[in-house]
């Protein structure tokens, strides 16, 4: 287990600091992509730009300036380039909406998913199933953006019932917090609502036939027992586990569709703006960000998949 | 995502004209020119944004969201008339007791600071903090610090750090005399004086972005409780009453409110529904409510024109645009009303360099009525002569709407011509560094200017030879014509105050500049004014400058 | 170190739970005188549901394939041709193509304009199929690169293991935690400015490979892996043990022993990355990373529509239904391909 941990923990290091090399890569490779043309304004001068390139330390060698911003990364002194403030601040700003979304539409997605999924495995092969297979089918087919206006559209714009877009704090005022959430939750939860139900459904139906359902079942125990005590418990570790790694994933920045659509001002969303205005320190921390976040939780649902299920060993 | 914030350069905007009212068809009342009147004092109101302010540092704002915070937080020496239409355009004195007094040659600048003034936070003024001031703005890089460094004597040692103060500017702190030494005369540089990153901050203030926490200022209002992107408030300033300067009045809200939100759909739903007040505009209307709009809220909304040029450049080194018949047959192809459409009716259609509203502008179209249908057989006429059909042409776009639509629809219109064209599409971001780079050989594409000043010189810095450089480039057409040259070199150290009397040169150079067709121009942008039911709509303004003046803003 | 190819680090076998197929296709025994494949085809005829979604799919193709008749002989018009200022006769009357307030036409239900113009009045029927016809040939392409380069990679990891594995593996991890959509965005920026110059490979920055590319390999591990996984198991089987002890060079046993073994997990895998990179196109697009001007796509239709949703409904929801039902389409069929394959594994992607 320790040897496990640590092998881990290595790897992890060495993706991380691939993908902030590769992050700073990208944006480098831009032509025309200059930061200091852009901070120096349009009519600049190129004086303006070379006083420019200097007190950003742009004149400095890429492997210089890689090792400054990523000290910068460690100390908390990332200052973006567009508005020139503190990266970190900004990000520990829009985490609030990101964790809102990501906690509120994890639970509906898990709930609902479940729920569906059993559902359509107890019915199996009936019209039930069949319909909420099409339902979970279309769920992730359908661009999750494309939800969110529809979504705005009917029930914000047309009837007024959910506000038209934006993100109110929960300290600032709860109930108008959860009025601006409901449709974003809903965007979000259908994609994975879908596919949890699907991956439930065959995951209970694979455990049915194990033998040692069939034991449990021969012993005489009810069918209802059977399907909760046994089955679902076994089929529940796979959905445990991607619900671990898609909760990460939503709190590093990976709902940006979703938070762009609804204009929630969360992590997301910044990397977006970030990206389009080429600002490199903001991307560079929120991949790093939402990286570390998804490696780690995986790491950790290995650890609890191991522990679940003793077919798993985990070799070092 | 793709809204509104004004070029990059200029502090978007400019110089006024009371278009608002005829624009609208005499809708609403005569709002947008004259007085600012008499609004209800006190109350508060919710302004909303859709493109966050760059700054709210005056040292380095330099977009119109931030300068319409900043202008009305921290008086320059001079400022502009607080008023829509032409006179918002008029340079007033502002902690100075007068306009500067100019040596003959044009190269020194006098000026008398006010007595007993004071920052907020109740630290005296002193006549020394100016070049403390414009030090720091130069040496945290504004955007617009070239203005600085280029004219005022040991502006650009400091910037390179070779000196320590700015040897230009010196200043009695007793008496309240400020003296600025200029490098060589610039008819303008009372319009310099005046941008807000001149406005006064106490010596001692950092030299970093203090956005957050804006420093203490000496203006109508005080900038508190910033989040960035996300809301900040404007509070009157207890003390500005005292300072009685007559023509920058104390507010008429007692707190103002602003919120920023891109979706600006949103937004629009909002004010329209009365539960914000203020539309800003620097932002687009979304097209899908402009019906709603115009049906049900007739009475506080009102397009306004800003005097601003949006042209397609045409690279004349390149093919080929390198033929002057070629650049007129665009002119006579691009139907303008067409282009009005793709902007939601928020463009005034015209044909010339110098636009509406600024000295020079000419009145007459050689390509027809900008208004009317346009001559596409002549223009093919003009494209056969040329024997240049065929041509391929890439023509390069920004992102956001509508400018992406004029190139597409642009596009078009050369493909009609018989060249073989291609849109190119960028970022916004990398728009101008990209457009601007000699290496690009930018052949066409879509480019405005929205000045910094009410000066026509402003805008022909983008047709000066000697301006083209290999980046950063704004000559985006290389036109290096000499008879504009020797105009330009004539008219350019005029000062701001004598305009009129070079009005006809002006005139005639900018209809040379369209005969020789070295832009295809297509108009000027309006502005949405848009408030709501609470608010004293027709004692609001629209600034020329910095389209937003909340010290105007009043309830009913 | 021995690696459990069900577990042991490897996040995607929890990503895919039962992605690798603890018992292919290969493994069943099938009835006697049917091969795996005729037994899986013959449950796929059974299956009509897939059948007919697969069918849909397959009309819809069909449809963007002919655009340039379309719009040549239906809408006279191409999918580039602004139309602004001019009217058109609805039922009659005389109706501008867009307003003075820059709306465009709706649905005409006839032969210009059928379905409506966009602001640029551009007939959106035309524009439809001809972004159908970009949104299917990135998928297709995407799913191209992903499944050579998910296979190269996947086979040479888990036949080699040791170093190679170890590199390989670290590379898929990259790519794998790197947050999907914003390394999407973040390439397709960057890359939509300046293109891609390899010396004798170029890419220019609006061609459709671009999307393409970012799209196929953001999807690499998501296939890799459990290749990677299955391959393990595979090296250890007899008749791969036979192979090596006969003196078959390791790139050979991986051609002609490792390979063949792989066909159905392959086969499971293409019909659902071509569903998400439609999926991803359209979400890059969305972002203004996907596919750029003057090129159409249905992603970039919905996206240009959504800002003018209140007024003119058609432009999001024309493309957004047409994508959603080729979407679904190949969904659906890929559902009843990887059931008629192997009923028990379980495959997913992320969009």
């Amino acid at each position: 287990m320790g040897r496990f941990v640590v092998r881990r923990l290595a790897s992890t290091i060495v993706v991380l600091f691939a993908i902030s090399v590769l992050t700073f890569l990208i944006f480098q490779a831009i032509p025309n992509g200059k930061p200091e043309d852009r901070l120096a304004g349009r009519t600049s001068t190129p004086e303006t730009r070379a006083a420019v390139r200097k007190s950003w330390g742009f004149d400095k060698p890429i492997y210089d300036q890689y090792a400054i911003t990523m000290r910068k990364v460690f100390t908390g002194d990332v200052i973006s380039y567009t508005q020139q403030v503190n990266v970190e601040d900004e990000i520990r700003r829009d985490l609030p909406a990101t964790l809102s979304l990501a906690i509120g539409a994890g639970i509906i997605w898990l709930l609902l998913g479940i729920a569906f999924g059993l559902f359509s495995a107890m019915r199996a092969g009936r019209f039930t199933d069949r319909a909420l297979t099409v339902l979970s089918l279309i769920g992730v087919s359908t661009p999750v953006f494309l939800i969110g206006a529809v979504l705005l559209y009917v029930l914000a714009f047309k009837l007024s019932i959910f506000p038209n877009t934006g993100y109110v704090p929960l300290t600032k005022d709860p109930l108008d917090w959860l009025d601006h959430m409901i449709l974003p939750w809903i965007a979000l939860s259908v994609l994975f609502i879908g596919f949890y139900s699907r991956v439930l459904r065959s995951s209970i139906l694979d455990t049915m036939n194990e033998d040692f359902v069939r034991t449990a079942r021969a012993k005489g125990l009810s069918e209802r027992r059977v399907l909760v005590r046994h089955v679902l418990r076994n089929s529940m570790i796979p959905i445990i586990s991607l619900w671990g790694l898609d909760f990460a994933a939503v709190i590093g920045g990976a709902a940006i569709l979703t938070e762009s659509v609804f204009n929630l001002q969360g992590v997301g969303q910044y990397a977006a703006q970030s990206v389009q205005a080429l600002d490199v320190p903001p991307v560079l921390v929120i991949t790093m960000f939402g990286a570390f976040v998804v490696v780690l939780l995986s790491a950790a649902v290995d650890v609890i998949y191991a522990l679940l299920d003793p077919r798993i060993r985990l070799s070092g | 995502m793709q809204k509104g914030f004004r070029g990059l350069g200029a502090v978007g905007v400019v110089l006024a004209v009371a278009l608002g009212i005829s624009a609208c068809g005499g809708s609403s009342s005569s709002s947008s020119s004259g007085s600012p009147a008499q609004g209800r004092n006190g109350g508060e109101a919710t302004v909303l944004m859709g493109t966050a302010p760059d700054f709210l540092d005056p040292g380095l704002a330099y977009t119109t969201q931030g300068a319409a915070a900043d202008w009305i937080t921290y008086t320059p020496l001079l400022t502009y008339r607080h008023a829509g239409g032409k006179q918002g355009g008029e340079i007033i004195p502002g902690l100075a007791t007068a306009l500067p007094s100019i040596s003959k040659d044009g190269k020194t600048y006098t000026f008398q600071l006010r007595k007993g003034l004071t920052y907020s936070n109740g630290q005296p003024v002193k006549a020394g903090d100016l070049e403390y001031t414009i030090r720091r703005s130069i040496k945290v890089n504004w955007g617009g610090k070239s203005f600085f460094t280029n004219y005022i004597v040991g502006a650009a040692a400091v910037d390179s750090g070779k000196a320590q103060k700015i040897s230009g500017i010196t200043a009695d702190d007793a008496t309240g005399k400020i003296t600025i030494k200029l490098i060589k005369a610039y008819g303008a540089f009372t319009n310099v004086i005046a941008f807000p990153a001149a406005g006064l901050v106490p010596t001692g203030t950092k030299f970093t972005n203090l956005s957050n926490s804006p420093p203490p200022g000496v203006g109508p209002y005080m900038i508190t409780a910033v989040q960035p992107n996300r809301t900040f408030t404007m509070v009157k300033n207890p003390k500005w009453a005292s300072f009685a300067i007559p023509d920058v009045p104390e507010g008429h809200l007692q707190k103002i409110t602003i919120t920023i939100n891109s979706n600006t759909q949103a937004e629009a739903q909002q004010v329209l529904n009365n539960q914000a007040d203020v539309f800003d505009p620097g932002d687009t209307l979304p097209p899908a409510l402009l019906g709603q709009i115009r049906s049900t809220a007739q009475n506080r909304f009102a397009p306004v024109t800003i005097p601003s040029t949006f042209y397609f450049f045409m690279n004349t080194r390149l093919k080929p645009f390198n033929n002057v018949k070629v650049r007129q047959a665009v002119n006579y192809a691009l139907d303008k009303r067409a282009m009005a459409r793709l902007a939601s009716g928020f463009l005034k259609p015209e044909c010339n360099f110098l636009p509406e509203g600024i000295v020079g502008h000419p009145t007459s179209c050689p390509y027809g009525d900008p208004n009317g249908a346009p001559d596409i057989n002549k223009a093919k006429q003009l494209v056969q002569q040329s024997g240049l059909a065929g041509t391929p042409i890439t023509v390069w776009g920004e992102m956001r709407s509508p400018r992406k639509e004029y190139v597409d629809y642009y596009t078009d219109v050369l493909n009609k011509l018989g060249f073989k064209a291609t849109p190119k599409i960028i970022s916004d971001s990398t728009y101008f560094p990209t457009i601007g780079n000699e290496k690009t050989k930018a052949q066409t594409g879509f480019a405005d200017w929205i000045q910094d000043f009410p000066n026509p010189s402003d805008f022909y810095l983008l047709l000066d030879g000697t301006a083209i450089q290999a980046t950063n480039n704004q000559n985006f057409s290389y036109v290096n014509d000499p008879k504009i040259q020797t105009e330009l070199a004539k008219l350019n150290p005029v000062p701001t105050s004598q305009l009129n009397s070079v009005a006809s040169q002006w005139q005639k150079l900018d209809e040379y500049t369209t005969s020789q067709a070295y832009e295809a121009v297509y108009g000027s942008e309006q502005v949405p004014k848009f408030q709501s039911n609470r608010m004293n709509f027709a004692a609001s303004t629209i600034h020329p400058l910095y389209l937003d003046d909340w010290l105007n803003l009043s309830l009913k | 170190m021995a690696i459990d190819p069900t577990a042991s680090g490897n996040e995607l076998s929890l990503e895919l739970p039962g992605a690798i197929p603890r018992s292919g296709p290969s493994e069943e025994p099938p009835p006697a005188g049917i091969g795996p494949y005729r037994l899986a085809l013959r449950r796929l005829r059974r299956n009509r549901a897939a059948l007919a979604f697969g069918a849909l799919f397959l009309v819809i193709a069909l449809m963007c394939l002919a655009a340039p008749w379309y719009a040549k002989h239906v809408a006279h018009t191409g999918p580039n041709v602004n139309h602004i200022t001019d009217t058109v006769k609805v039922g009659g009357k005389t109706e501008n193509v867009v307003s003075i307030d820059g709306n465009p036409i709706g649905p005409t239900w006839q032969g210009k304009f059928f379905l409506g113009a966009d602001a640029n009045g551009r007939d959106i029927a035309v524009r439809l199929l001809y972004g159908g016809r970009n949104s299917l040939e990135i998928g297709l392409i995407a799913t191209l690169i992903t499944m050579i380069l998910a296979t190269v990679i996947g086979t040479l990891a888990g036949y080699l293991r040791g170093p190679v594995d170890g590199v390989l593996s670290r590379v898929l991890d990259l790519i794998w935690a790197y947050p999907v959509v914003l390394l999407a965005v973040a390439l397709g920026t960057s890359l939509a400015l300046g293109g891609i110059d390899l010396g004798l490979f170029q890419l220019k920055g609006n061609s459709l490979l671009v999307p393409a590319l970012i799209i196929g390999v953001v999807y690499i591990p998501y296939a890799a892996k459990p290749i990677r996984g299955q391959v393990l198991s595979l090296r250890e089987k007899e008749f791969i043990d036979a192979a090596r002890a006969q003196g078959a060079s390791a790139l050979r046993i991986m051609t002609t022993e490792v390979l063949p073994n792989l066909a159905s997990t392959l086969i499971v895998f293409v019909p659902l990355i071509i569903a998400n990179a439609i999926l991803l196109e359209a979400g890059l697009s969305y972002l203004g990373a996907g596919v750029q001007d003057p090129n159409p796509s249905w992603g970039t239709m919905i996206s240009n529509g959504i800002p003018r949703i209140s007024t003119a409904l058609h432009l999001t929801l024309v493309p957004g239904i047409m994508l959603v039902l080729a979407v679904l389409g190949i969904n659906v069929f890929g559902d009843g391909v990887r059931d008629a394959l192997d009923p028990r594994a379980e495959v997913r992607i992320e969009h």
